[in-house]
């Protein structure tokens, strides 16, 4: 109880609530636009913040990231363009039931099964990430290594065309983690004779690149593109008989969601996509779902919320990523010189709960926030590409400069930028490569500290039962396409 | 699509013909990075531990050459599961995008000469320019008005230096 008091009393100072409440709102605004999201505004913010506060920081990029998933809603109601990919499954109904002349109500029906979705997995959170964490703590290097196989294996689940591709991406991102200075030897790997090339590529203008000028790029297709909007004078808030009637279907979604976010490399959009089937499944009413089914709307919402709490968990308790958003978070405290995992909770506890504490914080935000500002937030999808992206590319130069003053990380930006491009053309997605960049130091540290303890002998990793569990759950995982076909056909 | 459920009834059909180029490069990429590893440095067995600093990159790039070779035959699982992998690149990538890369490759190529403001100017009338943006009041306002925002926020207010680049032969 200590701890909490601490971290709430981190936390509670005017200008860390100013930064919440900005992310917050920079959030909903980066989620209400469409192509823009909460990985790309988290990628951008990251190089300005490393001069804050950790605590600052961290809880401004955590605030974002719950508000962000929130705003794409707005968007998938009042014009069918889902302004971030987890409220895909949201447009289904809301946008019938916008243009069924409740606007305000599918909003209002949204916001508040995404704070029951936040709040729920939030405390789930406070209970299992230091449970996890005290679990962790017994692990060893081979254990470690053991998680971080497993979590590059659930890349391949990630939402994405090609689950093989997904892997691949991850791997290209653990081998681009190669690249600098061997720690152990002091080698050169894959500098090229290229002085910038020595420390490493780093990781922020890699993520602007992807997340920020790839879409660019993509958008530059798109420019043209006409939207249809529905007028929302205001969000409504759903009665009290409504949300008797919907307490089922969001509790029910807030478990799925948050157990969904907490697996390492699952994120909101599964969860919404999960959320969305199951209030149907188990709807008296399912020739409503489409035409505007309240049920529609209050499944996925609660779900992608209860999923970016429930990701945190992974990513502070063991420091393994359970999102893409969750794997920038991870990068930031790296910056901020922290050390994910199981000793960040048990070294620190306050940090986390005062982290924990931004994300309720920000939870309640939005709510208040979507309740005055939805009429603008529906606005702000008109602003016009030809003047967003020149603005867009302009952040994420200063953003890849500023980090370390240097013209070489704008130009690794750039380049990721056209490779993030091409790789979505072609099937590979950019999440699974960062969350492969940032895991990388850890598989080949924990690989390389197993290997000295067993004396090269791969397979005496399997003598302890945990990494032998967390093989036969990567078997597992690699081969669920397989399975699962076979049980369905079943 | 039309028949993405029908078993490939030839060699033809059974590798994807933009999924092999992708293959063939990415091997070349391989064989390229593997040749690298042979160059590093080599250490003593005693200070690396018995293990050497090419092994985990050499690792990696056996998995993924072991992962790529299934590429090109991929699109038959994956038709067969509803997906396209064409869907995205049916289509040639737009002129609209090929000049935008091109345009923000100069800009950034020229950066260090024009220094920061004058890039955050270029950017700003460039890309709206060429993507078609001919409403004069709108875009005057966001040529002034854009930069200027920018240069007070991060220069100014946040202190990111700024590189003066041809505005410092100017003030000489």
């Amino acid at each position: 109880m200590e701890d909490v008091a601490k971290g709430l009393g981190l936390l509670l100072e005017f200008e860390n609530i100013v930064l919440i409440l900005s992310g917050v709102l920079i959030g909903v605004l980066v989620g209400a636009l469409p192509g823009l999201s909460s990985p790309m505004a988290i990628a951008l913010l990251i190089p300005f913040t490393i001069s804050l506060d950790p605590v600052a920081a961290i809880s401004m990029m955590a605030a974002l990231y719950c508000a962000g998933t929130f705003g794409g809603s707005i968007t998938a109601i009042l014009i069918n363009a889902p302004g971030a990919p987890p409220a895909v499954a949201t447009a289904l109904d809301g946008y019938p039931m916008a243009k069924n002349g409740e606007p305000g109500r599918a909003l209002g029906l949204a916001a508040v099964s995404s704070v029951f979705g936040g709040i729920f997995s939030l405390i789930i959170f406070i209970f299992a990430a230091p449970l996890l964490a005290k679990l962790a703590l017994e692990f060893g290097p081979a254990e470690y290594f053991g998680l971080a196989v497993f979590a590059l294996s659930m890349l391949a689940s990630m939402s994405g065309k090609s689950s093989l591709r997904n892997l691949i991406s991850g791997l290209v991102g653990v081998l681009i983690g190669t690249i600098g200075i061997h720690l152990t030897t002091g080698v050169e790997r894959f500098t090229f004779d290229i002085p910038d090339l020595e420390e490493g590529i780093h990781f922020v203008p890699v993520l602007i690149g992807l997340f920020a000028v790839s879409e660019l790029f993509k958008q530059s297709e798109k420019l043209n593109a006409v939207v249809e909007r529905i007028q929302a004078k205001a969000l409504r808030l759903p009665s009290l008989a409504e949300l008797k009637k919907l307490k089922y279907t969001i509790l029910r979604s807030s478990g799925i969601g948050t157990f969904i976010g907490i697996l390492p490399a699952e994120g909101s959009t599964v969860a919404a996509i999960i959320g969305y089937n199951e209030a149907r499944r188990w709807s008296k009413d399912k020739d409503k779902f489409g035409k505007g089914s309240p049920e529609g709307i209050a499944g996925p919402e609660a779900a992608n919320n209860a999923a970016a709490g429930g990701a945190m968990v992974p990513t502070l308790a063991l420091g393994i990523p359970g999102s893409g958003s969750t794997a920038l978070i991870l990068a930031a405290l790296i910056m901020h010189g922290f050390r994910p995992g199981p000793y960040l909770i048990s070294e620190t506890p306050e940090f986390v709960y005062a982290i924990f504490g931004a994300m309720l914080i920000a939870n309640l935000g939005f709510l208040f926030i979507g309740l005055i500002g939805a009429k603008f937030f529906s606005l702000v999808a008109f602003i016009p590409k030809k003047l967003l992206w020149p603005a867009v590319f302009i952040f994420s130069m200063i953003g890849s400069y500023s980090f370390a003053s240097s013209m070489f990380d704008v130009w690794v930006m750039l380049t990721a930028g056209l490779v993030g491009y091409f790789m979505d053309r072609n099937g590979f997605s950019a999440a699974p490569l960062v969350m492969g960049l940032i895991l990388g130091k850890l598989v080949e540290e924990s690989f390389s500290q197993s290997m000295i303890i067993h004396d090269n002998n791969f397979f005496a990793l399997l003598e302890s039962p945990v990494v032998l569990l967390f093989f036969v759950l990567t078997f597992l995982s690699l081969s669920s396409p397989f399975w699962t076909k076979f049980f369905s056909k079943k | 699509m039309k028949n993405n459920k029908t078993a490939p009834s030839n060699l033809g059909a059974l590798f994807n013909k933009k999924d092999t180029i992708i293959a063939i490069v990415m091997i070349a990429i391989i064989a390229f990075l593997w040749f690298e590893t042979t160059k590093f440095e080599k250490v003593p067995d005693l200070f690396s531990n018995n293990i050497p600093p090419e092994m985990f990159p050499q690792i990696l790039l056996l998995i993924i050459l072991g992962m790529i070779l299934i590429i090109p035959f991929e699109h038959i699982f994956l038709s067969k599961s509803g997906k396209n992998i064409d869907s995205a690149r049916s289509k040639p990538v737009e002129k609209s995008t090929i000049g935008t890369m091109i345009i923000l490759t100069a800009i950034i190529a020229s950066s260090q000469l024009l220094g920061a403001a004058l890039t955050i100017i270029a950017v700003s009338i460039s890309l709206p320019l060429y993507w078609g943006e001919r409403r004069l009041k709108v875009l005057i306002s966001y040529i002034i008005g854009f930069p200027l925002f920018v240069i007070i926020l991060f220069n100014i207010i946040l202190g990111v230096h700024f590189e003066p680049g041809l505005l410092d032969l100017l003030k000489n």
